[in-house]
């Protein structure tokens, strides 16, 4: 059984091996080269990186130097850069299977080092090129944070964002940061975005001054709403100056309460005018190194003398700054104690200047009583600067109100009232700088208070510095003009200044030059009839006119003593003409 | 022959009344004039020449009441009163105007004779009532809002402003200075040229009878 079943088998398996042995041979020499092939084939990326690059390992030629940290390369413009390359970063990064040449592609062992940059940018630059040979203009565009950087030049190199050696995946960036880490990541390079204007405006953030700043922890998404990890819209401004205006509406979103301040302003009335140089929030508080209050309150932090600097200037030499500078006195008063932080007021608005002073000097008026004579008048019709800036030069400034109320009467409602011939009379009052003289005054007054016009209007005069900057000139109290002679004589130098102000709808004045001569003329009596200082503005006429009084006077007792003794022969004849006759009797 | 005679014609409230308001007037004159004119003048400073003038301002204004309250109370305001009657008093006024204008120099006797009851010549009657009803009380007035131009603003606006108040009393103070050179000559064409000045003083005025 055993024998016939091996002489069975034995017959089967020599039929089956005469018919597969061939067929298998055949397949075999058939696929042996075929496996060969392929088998070369497959290992043949692996052969070729192999002999491109030493691979991202310390085995490599190009980490035989650069891995130690002592390697540097000195550019032209003599800056230096450490060449060392962090091989855990290298491994780490998405690039980690290049090879040294992938991105270094001008460097080879013929020519190295070899080239020679300008500056360490300028290395940057030529090396990001590289990263175009695998990622294609098409996958920048498809990303509008990056499309922009197509074909430009100057665009910032790809390596600013993301890196040289340590590149990461996009995905693995946006996870690796959170809240403002992650917007960080592009703005605390030095990275910029060009306005249509041409401008270039810098995106970079210093991380330690948003840090250190009030709004350190808010995220930037509070301020930059549209911005988030998913959106990153591209909007174009004009210019750095529309940019900044258009971002720092956002603050208000917070800041409610300084809004409505601001817009009673006059910075926000110019900016409404369309004047781009009025400043807004960011003009004053930064970007991203918004300061606490009291930063602001410091001479070195007050951002005013960004554009009032020969203002500032003045101020640093005046009774305030000195005590500022010299004794750090911490109640000397900076630009906002007087003009306020947010509702800015028109300098010119002298009464809200002068509350501004006796809100320190609480005790000035009560000061001034023990000295001066109607001190009250004095500190209504007198501004503070006038006697306590007393190198400043003084005038007088006629200002048109309504009579009954002493409110300003305003530009528009002399245009309503004047219409067309508003134009005619600001030109006649701006005209060849001669002034406006008495006579144009009272017309002035006259066409205002005409029937039919519901308007009746008057003059209210005021002391004040001619040159507004001039009030910054405060001196200590010791120097200030106490003499009464300085104001209360017709040749005081303070009454050869005259204008007349119209109130403008922004707070400021529009001002015309006026002839001295208005302050003592009768042409201008009824329209100055408030306005009165002893002995400076006294009407001409009546001085002639008293002159003529007193000698009328003077002249009674003389023709009739005159007369008296012209005629006493007349008495004395009829004296002894009448003793003759008594003494006939 | 003259025979002289006198009469208590001012009594002690009247001539002290009228030498305070002598001495007052000119302290006010002098001041004002230094007030209005302090380039020219310098006879005091601007704010002494202030001080006094409102001091002797006050004392002006008490010295009114002092008059005003004597001449009411005793009656004799009527002296200031010009008669009722129009004829009367034109003529009486016609009459006192011929003899300063013509008659004095011809040496006519004064038609008007001065007793307590009928001081003053209808021309005296007309001028101190208008001096002493209307331009006193509006000199003082004026000088008071003058004085405290804040205090007294509403008022000063309802005068018409403070340089209508001020040349208000400017005016009236330049008819006081002129009026002044006539007072005092006036006041020399009694019987002798110091007699009309001495009764003020005496308070005894000397009569000059004319005889027949």
């Amino acid at each position: 059984m055993f024998e016939h079943s091996c002489e069975s088998n034995d017959g089967k398996g020599r039929i089956g091996f005469m018919v597969l042995g061939p067929l298998f041979g055949l397949l075999y020499v058939i696929l042996l080269p075929i496996i060969g092939v392929m088998t070369v084939l497959l290992a043949l990326p692996e052969i070729a990186s192999a002999k491109k690059s030493p691979a991202p390992n310390t085995s490599g030629m190009c980490v035989t130097c650069h891995t130690s940290k002592g390697v540097v390369k000195t550019f032209s413009n003599r800056e230096k850069m450490s060449v060392a390359v962090n091989l855990a970063e290298l491994r780490g990064s998405v690039h980690a299977s290049l090879g040294c040449n992938d991105c270094h592609q001008k460097i080879s062992m013929s020519s190295h080092p070899g080239r020679t940059f300008d500056s360490r940018r300028a290395f940057a630059i030529d090396a990001a090129a590289a990263c175009g040979a695998c990622h294609s203009d098409e996958q920048l565009r498809s990303k509008p944070n990056h499309a922009f950087s197509v074909n430009r030049q100057n665009a910032p190199p790809c390596t600013d964002c993301h890196g040289a050696h340590g590149v990461q995946r996009v995905a693995d960036m946006k996870k690796a940061g959170n809240g403002n880490s992650y917007c960080l990541t592009c703005h605390q390079l030095n990275i910029t975005k060009v306005h249509r204007n041409g401008e270039r405006l810098s995106l970079h953030i210093d991380p330690a001054l948003l840090g250190s700043s009030v709004h350190a922890q808010r995220s930037c998404s509070d301020c930059h709403a549209a911005y988030s990890r998913d959106s990153h819209p591209v909007v174009n401004y004009e210019s750095s100056r529309d940019h900044s205006i258009k971002v720092s509406g956002v603050c208000r979103t917070c800041h409610a309460d300084k809004q409505h301040a601001v817009n009673e302003s006059i910075h926000f009335r110019l900016m409404r005018e369309g004047n781009q140089k009025a400043p807004v929030c960011t003009d004053c508080h930064g970007f991203h190194a918004v300061g606490p209050k009291a930063a602001y309150e410091t001479l070195n932090g007050t951002p005013c003398k960004k554009c009032h600097a020969e203002i500032f200037s003045m101020y640093s030499t005046s009774v305030h700054g000195a005590a500022k500078i010299n004794g750090g006195e911490h109640k000397a008063p900076l630009c906002s104690s007087c003009h306020f932080a947010h509702d800015v007021q028109a300098a010119s608005m002298a009464e809200r200047m002068k509350k501004a002073c006796l809100g320190c000097h609480q005790d000035a008026e009560a000061a001034h009583t023990k000295w001066l004579p109607n001190a009250g008048l004095h500190l209504s019709a007198v501004t503070c600067a006038s006697c306590h800036s007393p190198k400043a030069n003084k005038g007088i400034e006629l200002r048109l109100a309504d009579e009954s109320t002493g409110e300003p009467f305003t530009e528009a409602q002399l245009r309503t009232i004047l219409g067309s011939d508003y134009e005619n009379l600001a030109g006649m009052l701006g005209a060849h700088g001669e002034g406006i003289g008495p006579d144009q005054l009272w017309g002035l007054v006259a066409r205002l208070n005409q029937k039919g016009t519901n308007a009746k209007v008057t003059f209210l005069g005021t002391m004040d510095v001619v040159d507004g900057r001039d009030a910054h000139l405060l001196s200590a109290k010791k120097n200030a003009v106490r003499e009464c002679e300085n104001c209360h004589a017709a040749t005081s130098g303070f009454f050869r200044s005259v204008t007349v102000a119209v109130v403008k709808a922004d707070g400021r004045l529009s001002r015309y030059k006026a002839k001295p001569e208005v302050l003592g003329s009768m042409f201008s009596f009824a329209a100055l009839k408030h306005f009165y200082v002893l002995g400076s503005t006294r009407l001409k006429l009546l001085d002639w006119f008293g002159l003529a009084m007193v000698l009328g006077g003077i002249s009674v007792p003389v023709l009739h003593m005159t007369a008296r003794f012209l005629t006493s022969p007349i008495r004395e004849a009829r004296r002894l003409n009448r003793l003759r006759k008594e003494g006939r009797r | 022959m003259k025979a002289i005679h006198t009469i208590y014609l001012h009594p002690l409230p009247v001539r002290i009344w009228h030498w305070v308001n002598a001495a007052s007037f000119l302290v006010l004159i002098a001041t004002g004039l230094q007030i209005r004119y302090r380039e020219s003048l310098n006879l005091m400073t601007f704010r002494d020449a202030v001080d006094v003038h409102n001091f002797f301002g006050f004392v002006l204004i008490g010295n009114f009441f002092l008059w005003l309250v004597y001449y009411l109370a005793s009656g004799k305001i009527r002296i200031y009163l010009p008669p009722l009657n129009l004829k009367k008093f034109v003529t009486g006024c016609i009459r006192q105007a011929r003899y300063y204008g013509y008659g004095i120099f011809l040496g006519e006797e004064n038609p008007h004779h001065s007793t307590p009851d009928n001081k003053f010549n209808p021309m005296q009657q007309a001028a101190y009532l208008g001096i002493m009803l209307m331009l006193m009380p509006l000199q003082l007035v004026s000088g008071l809002l003058l004085w405290d131009v804040k205090g007294f603003a509403g008022l000063i606006s309802v005068a018409g402003g403070v340089k209508i108040v001020d040349t208000v009393h400017v005016l009236i103070f330049l008819f006081f200075s002129s009026f002044l050179f006539v007072h005092i000559y006036l006041a020399t064409l009694g019987h002798t040229a110091t007699a009309h000045i001495r009764a003020m003083f005496s308070g005894y005025e000397e009569i000059e009878e004319h005889g027949r």
